[in-house]
């Protein structure tokens, strides 16, 4: 009796408790849902497959017993060295594995390393073109998106992956939320430009532009500032201030005759010299 | 079949060849021993180390890319004009049409309005062909000498300079020659150190002007002396009024 209550119990406390996550600690509680809109869309999401084809559909059913099978596609874990926040790879990454050559040899170590080249890319909004480093499938991918930059407002932050695609992303949406100042020599080109791509700002607030593509540590840098610049005033020092502006104005108001009183009772004080000789005194 | 196989991948392994191509490649990898299955919405099972021995099963790096179309934002010779729907290798199109802004995306947004071409025809920047532009300028270069004969007396005809121009290796039919103002008879020695031009008009649009010389033509002692670099020679004009543009016709060097 006593221990199927105390099973139910926990189970009640099993559903109540919740795990802190990242957000619920320290000064991270304090980030906007913004940020978290784009740590969902950066983190949280499943990136696209590109190392791996995944198999379609639901169930799959065993040829040879006709038995049906869950598909559970397990994505190759990727490692995200430090060069891939340089460049814009387009998804890949480097993959550290086993090779296996032969039934009869032991498995071999083996990291397979995207091909990497450097072009340009040229941004429409920020009217510039950029050297960056690439893959062939970046390339392909801003073909088939028509343009660099319908290819990073496009492409949720979990398949660019790297931190200079995030930024420029987040560079291209503020200056389109401005209008495209970039163009104001030229108001035509800056209209076809706006009407181009403004479709895309529909999808985001000014704040979560601000909040965009923002690694965790600048996040919080940015909060702790804000937090700063917010900083409640102590009363005491209000009060203080207050005071001490209130007794200037009465000061002034008295005039000069105060300040000789103020000179005339401490002018006995004043002829006081506890450091001199006694006779002095 | 197993022990064949593993044969061969013995026999291809002993070659560092395989490896090295195989390091330069971007992959689509296949687990070797797939994970167990897991509870739905559950943990992925721990992984051992055989679960990550993968096999190759595509480089996409290898594999032949698909064409890209382009429309071309101006006239480029040997190419094509401006509003002209380009299929080409991706690279190509990337590096020598998207970049330098030759050319736009063949999207359907732009595929839809015609705004480059109106520019482009509303300038006249168009041509009648891709290859005009290198056509006018091979022919604008060329001396073109026209042999004639020393002896039997003749009136220049187009049917001659359309002889001369396929001698050089031009075939220009005779309705796209047009003749200097005025006849030309000879034998006349005194041709021999002039020069006039024919106006050629390609596709019936473009219109260049060809530098002629006469050269009196006969065998035997009749023959007249061969004169060293006689094309790099400035000449006087047989009509005075083609005089300005000759001059101003760049002479081969």
């Amino acid at each position: 009796m006593a221990s199927s209550r105390i099973q139910a119990t926990l189970r009640q406390l099993s559903k109540t408790y919740k795990k802190k996550s990242r957000f619920d600690i320290g000064i991270a509680s304090e980030l906007p849902a913004a940020y978290k809109k784009f740590w969902r869309e950066w983190k949280v999401l499943k990136p696209a497959a590109v190392h791996f084809v995944p198999q379609e559909g639901k169930w799959k059913r065993d040829e040879l017993t006709g038995e049906t099978m869950p598909i559970q596609n397990v994505p190759i874990p990727l490692k995200h060295p430090a060069e891939l926040h340089e460049g814009i790879w387009g998804g890949e990454a480097v993959i550290k594995g086993f090779q296996k050559r032969d039934r009869n040899t032991r498995r071999v170590p083996h990291y397979w390393v995207p091909v990497l080249k450097r072009t340009v890319v040229r941004s429409e909004v920020l009217n510039t073109h950029l050297s960056v480093t690439v893959t062939d499938r970046t390339i392909q991918l801003i073909n088939d998106h028509y343009g660099f930059d319908h290819y990073l407002l496009k492409t949720p932050a979990c398949d660019l992956v790297s931190m200079l695609a995030l930024k420029l992303k987040k560079q291209i949406l503020t200056e389109l939320m401005n209008g495209c100042p970039r163009y104001a020599n030229n108001p035509d080109k800056q209209k076809e430009i706006y009407e181009e791509y403004r479709t895309y700002l529909t999808s985001y607030t000014p704040e979560e532009i601000e909040w965009y593509g923002l690694s965790w540590y600048e996040a919080l840098t940015k909060v702790a500032k804000q937090k700063e610049a917010n900083k409640p005033i102590p009363l005491k020092n209000v009060y203080r201030k207050n005071l001490v502006e209130k007794l200037k104005e009465a000061g002034l108001e008295e005039g000069s005759s105060s300040a000789e009183e103020m000179s005339s009772a401490t002018s006995w004080l004043s002829k006081m010299n506890p450091f001199g000789k006694k006779d002095e005194a | 079949m197993l022990g064949i196989s593993s044969f061969l991948v013995k026999t291809f392994n002993n070659g560092h060849n395989v490896m090295l191509q195989q390091a330069r490649n971007t992959f689509v990898l296949k687990r070797r021993f797939p994970p167990s299955l897991h509870k739905k919405g559950g943990r992925v099972p721990k992984m051992r180390a055989r679960h990550f021995i993968y096999d190759l099963v595509e480089d996409t790096n290898v594999v032949k890319k698909a064409e890209v179309k382009v429309i071309l934002k101006q006239f480029v010779s040997g190419v094509g004009n401006a509003g002209d729907v380009l299929t080409l290798r991706p690279s190509i199109a990337y590096k020598e049409y998207l970049m330098p802004g030759i050319a736009v995306y063949a999207s359907p947004e732009n595929l839809a309005n015609n705004k480059i071409k109106d520019i482009n025809t509303e300038k006249g920047d168009d041509f009648s062909s891709p290859y005009v532009q290198r056509t006018m300028g091979c022919l604008s270069r060329l001396v073109l000498q026209i042999t004639m004969s020393k002896q039997v007396p003749w009136t220049l005809e187009p049917w001659h300079i359309r002889a001369s121009f396929r001698k050089t290796g031009f075939f220009v039919p005779e309705y796209a020659i047009e003749m200097p103002p005025v006849a030309i008879k000879g034998p006349d020695l005194s041709l021999q150190e002039k020069e006039f031009y024919v106006t050629v008009t390609i596709n019936k649009t473009e219109k260049v002007n060809v530098r002629c010389r006469i050269h009196h033509w006969a065998t035997g002692l009749d023959r007249l002396p061969w004169d060293e670099f006689h094309w790099k020679k400035p000449l006087e004009a047989l009509i005075p009024e083609q005089a300005t543009i000759l001059e101003a016709m760049p002479l081969p060097e």
